[in-house]
């Protein structure tokens, strides 16, 4: 286990390496100048020049890149040409806040999804299962910003009930519990999906183990039904949701930017969608590196839970 | 000409405007504001919604000229108001009872000004004085290249000396006779007084000197204060930044934009602030600001974007008014007198004719702003007043929607008209019927018009253009990009700084161009003026555009005016007004000019309903 980790790490930092380059040379294939879009229309020539000698634009690219890598190296992920304000720190504000929104949505949608999952699979072809599959399906296949409008505009708008958009001023995490009430619309929409997919990997999942041997063994022994489900459905069920969870983790990491944009919730989705249509690489190329160590680390994670939940997988044997 | 971005007058803010909505059949018409009736109450806290991408990054109210932002002059404007204040009402004047002067008068052949400060004094006590003027002009003196909002030629480079024979007195002797009324409403309107006795230092810790009086010292003190003005970690806890001489002080600002004014208890002017507390929250969208405004809880003040006109009825029933306020500007279609391979055409005077021919401009007026906006009849907007507007533009422009004219015009310079599909050079060649120069045998009257996308009104406008222009012939391909790409990939082109990468667009509409007071082309319409983006230049124009800076007849103004109007350096289009929407309870938001739109909230007080 041990040397597969090591092994692993070496893999993820390869690929966050590969990530690094083909992101950096792709942002600066892209067409427009950083300088004009910051700028604005009415830069002239001069004015280019002093902002692409101030931020080393106009040297050669392996040049930047390599000034850029040695910055990584020291912790510096550089300077947003926008907001004038070190990346780190735009990511070190937005990303709690993510961390939080979407971990509250995934907990909430687990929270749902699974318990329904196992249901579903021991009501298997029967109305209760297929009254749930359709409404999940259905709440899986409407875009989220079309349910957050909705929502939004029956909460907050008819009945008054929540803040239909989070309020400015939010300068910690502790603040956004704070605000609670804006948190919870937000938190229903993003969850909405996630508990369409958790509940059918589950009911999958569980179908599956519930048709085989040893579950009937269980039974005949006369083991109580809440054991049989807790001690063998559920942990095996659980499986297939821990790859997703893997997987969302750079999502998390991402943010959510059309939720963000719809609730008015200041996040990383928001800040690289900005970032991408100003030009601002110095935050793509920051984002893009956290993504890329999410994803690896996610899917590191899940195969390290993968053996901790089956003894049956093991890592490191050739 | 500088860009003021007021929270009102974005380039991209034309998204947020149109002045009434048709909704389920009925239509709600909006006015310009009228007086807010009942009793007026001390206190209380507006919030008001920032539009997206609305956030202020610098404190220094003399931003360097790599910050374009102009929203900072929105966090700034409270707090160190400049020298002539503007917005009277509705009127877009001099509000001489706001503005730091007591006196300014114009003397030597209108080539001096003697300013009497009025006797305020500075949040922390101490007077203000023509020292602090001095201040300021020494700092630009030293350092106008790096200052956003230099005008070559202008402020602080065409003064010869000033002089200050007393406490309050500065004499400015400049190098040449003025306009006063241009220098006054355009240059002076951007000059605000700041406190040497607190910031004319070079180091957080280190003592207050006379820095700027040497040129080394200046830019020393320079370099130090735009380091702080941009440390926005630092803008309520530097001390520097609580030394105000306007009604407002800094009590709260976030990295996202949000920011909380509170009243300057010590503010010496006459209108001090009811409120007790201002807040700017930022939106990350439109449509976040209209939900929070139609669950009628957050917001007290916001622009009403464009998308959402048909709310209007909702928003009423929410306790809220809305009115329109013109926007200080002029719309325009830039061509490219330079691109590569249009540029011969766009050159022609003739088809510049024709296209303006060809702009619908009062049915877009009536359909896309349902009647609430400018004409765009030429390069001063009809509703700025009526000592700017010359018979000519009064009485419509010079070139009304006339598909006839257009069409006789492309048939008498060698064209082949073909309604609907594209006309083609026939004739080519210089004669006087002829295609012109630079246009070649069977050329096609084809352009693509770049335009900022996600907005309906822009959407609404430019389908109706490439409609009727092709009622001649002459085709337009409408190309739709987000603002910020359109900025990135497009730059000022003419005939010496021509750059293929950036130079390619054709025909480029960004929304308007941002106005002064007095709206006169200096900076706009000159030879490589900085905002002369489509290359245009006539030694005509040259002089017409001076002799407004310089002399100060309504008849030379007029005749800068007509000019511009007839030679279409810019296809002119009409220009919405923005719509404004505040809780019925607040008043003296609107009427408003749009000089100080929502930046005045020292005027804005709530009101008890008469029982």
């Amino acid at each position: 286990m041990t040397w597969y980790l090591i092994r692993r790490a070496g893999q993820s930092i390869a690929v966050i390496i590969g990530v690094m380059i083909l992101t950096f040379i792709l942002l600066h294939l892209e067409p427009g100048s950083a300088a004009r879009s910051v700028l604005g229309l009415r830069a002239t020539p001069a004015r280019v020049a002093i902002f692409d000698s101030l931020y080393g634009l106009n040297k050669p690219l392996y040049q930047q890149f390599l000034i850029y890598v040695k910055q990584v190296f020291q912790g510096n992920l550089g300077i947003s040409y926008q907001g004038l304000q070190p990346v780190s720190t735009l990511i070190a504000e937005r990303l709690p806040r993510d961390a939080i929104l979407l971990g509250m949505s995934t907990l909430l949608a687990l929270l749902i999804g699974v318990p329904t999952g196992i249901y579903q699979a021991l009501r298997h072809n029967r109305l209760a299962d297929d009254v749930l599959a359709g409404t999940w399906f259905t709440l899986y296949s409407a875009p989220d910003f079309m349910e957050a409008l909705l929502l939004i505009a029956l909460v907050c708008v008819q009945l008054h009930l929540l803040p239909a958009a989070f309020p400015g001023g939010v300068a910690s995490v502790a603040g956004l519990f704070a605000d609670w009430p804006a948190l919870v619309l937000p938190v229903v929409v993003l969850s909405i999906n996630s508990v369409a997919g958790f509940s059918q990997y589950v009911r999958s999942t569980a179908l599956q183990t519930l048709a085989e041997d040893y579950i009937r063994v269980a039974r005949s022994k006369g083991m109580a039904e809440r054991l049989v489900l807790t001690r063998h459905v559920l942990r095996n069920s659980l499986l297939p949701v821990i790859t997703i969870l893997g997987l969302a983790l750079p999502d998390i990491v991402a943010g959510a930017v059309i939720a963000e944009a719809v609730f008015n919730f200041p996040g990383m989705g928001l800040l690289f969608w900005q970032s991408a249509l100003a030009h601002d690489f110095p935050v793509m190329l920051g984002g893009t590196l956290i993504i890329g160590a999410a994803t690896v680390l996610g899917n590191l994670a899940a195969d390290v839970a993968y053996s901790v939940l089956d003894p049956r997988i093991r890592y490191g044997n050739r | 000409m500088r860009i003021r971005h007021s929270l009102a007058t974005t380039v991209t803010a034309l998204a947020l405007a149109t002045a009434v909505a048709a909704c389920g059949g009925t239509t709600a018409k909006v006015g310009s504001g009228s007086a807010v009736k009942g009793t007026p109450e001390r206190g209380g806290t507006v919030t008001v919604a920032e539009p997206s991408g609305a956030s202020p990054d610098d404190i220094f109210p003399l931003p360097p000229s790599s910050n374009t932002n102009g929203y900072n002059e929105n966090l700034t404007i409270g707090e160190w108001p400049y020298l002539v204040n503007i917005g009277v009402g509705g009127n877009s004047e001099v509000n001489q009872q706001e503005s730091l002067y007591s006196s300014l008068t114009w003397s030597d052949n209108d080539s001096v000004i003697t300013i009497v400060l009025k006797p305020w004094k500075w949040s922390d006590g101490t007077p203000i004085t023509a020292r602090d003027f001095t201040f300021v002009y020494n700092l630009l003196k030293a350092n106008y290249n790096d200052w956003e909002a230099y005008d070559p030629g202008l402020f602080p480079t065409d003064v010869t000396k000033v002089t200050t024979p007393n406490l309050h007195t500065v004499v400015i002797d400049l190098n040449r006779s003025y306009n006063p009324s241009f220098y006054v409403d355009d240059v002076l309107t951007f000059v605000p007084l700041l406190p040497q006795h607190a910031w004319d230092k070079t180091s957080l810790t280190g003592t207050v000197g006379n820095y700027d009086e040497t040129t080394a010292g200046a830019r020393a003190v320079w370099n130090f204060l735009q380091k702080q003005g941009s440390n926005i970690g630092t803008f309520t806890t530097n001390p520097m930044w609580q030394v105000v001489d306007g009604p407002w002080t800094l009590s709260q600002f976030l990295n996202d934009g949000y920011y909380v004014w509170t009243p300057n208890k010590n503010y010496s002017g006459p209108a001090k602030p009811a409120l007790s507390k201002v807040i700017f929250t930022p939106f990350t969208t439109d449509a976040a600001e209209m939900d929070t405004l139609r669950s009628g809880t957050s917001l007290t003040v916001g622009l009403l974007p464009l998308n959402d006109v048909g709310q209007i009825r909702a928003l009423e029933h929410e306790g809220y008014s809305v009115a329109a306020v013109p926007t200080a500007g002029v719309a325009e279609i830039v061509p490219n007198l330079y691109n590569p391979v249009n540029g011969p055409l766009l050159r022609q005077l003739y088809i510049r004719q024709a296209m303006e021919y060809l702009i619908n401009r009062k049915q877009i007026l009536s359909d896309a702003f349902h009647g609430y906006g400018d004409p765009g009849n030429g390069p001063v907007p009809v509703n700025y007043g009526q000592q700017w507007d010359s018979p000519l533009e009064k009485a419509g422009g010079p070139y009304p929607y006339s598909p006839g004219k257009a069409e006789a015009l492309l048939k008498a310079h060698g064209w082949t008209v073909t309604p609907n599909g594209t006309d083609t050079c026939q004739q080519p060649g210089t004669g006087a019927s002829d295609c012109g120069a630079g246009v070649a045998a069977g050329q096609k009257l084809q352009f693509q018009l770049l335009y900022a996308s996600g907005s309906a009104y822009f959407d609404q406008q430019n389908a109706a253009i490439q409609t009727s222009e092709a009622l001649a012939g002459i085709h337009i391909v409408l190309k739709a990009e987000p603002f910020n790409t359109l900025v990135a990939t497009t730059a000022t082109c003419n005939a010496a700084s021509h750059s293929g990468s950036v130079c390619n667009w054709q025909l480029q509409q960004f929304g308007y161009q941002p106005y002064e007071p007095d709206p006169n082309g200096s900076g706009i319409f000159n030879t490589d003026a900085v905002s002369n983006y489509g290359g245009y230049s006539s030694p005509e124009m040259d002089q017409l555009v001076n002799q407004t800076e310089y002399g100060s007849s309504a008849s030379e103004f007029y005749a800068y005016e007509d000019y511009a109007a007839e030679q279409l350096p810019w296809l002119w289009l009409p220009d919405p007004s923005l719509p404004v929407v505040y809780k019925s309870n607040l008043a003296g938001v609107v009427p408003s000019s749009p000089f100080d739109f929502l930046l005045n909230p020292e005027a804005w007080y709530y009101v008890k309903p008469a029982a």
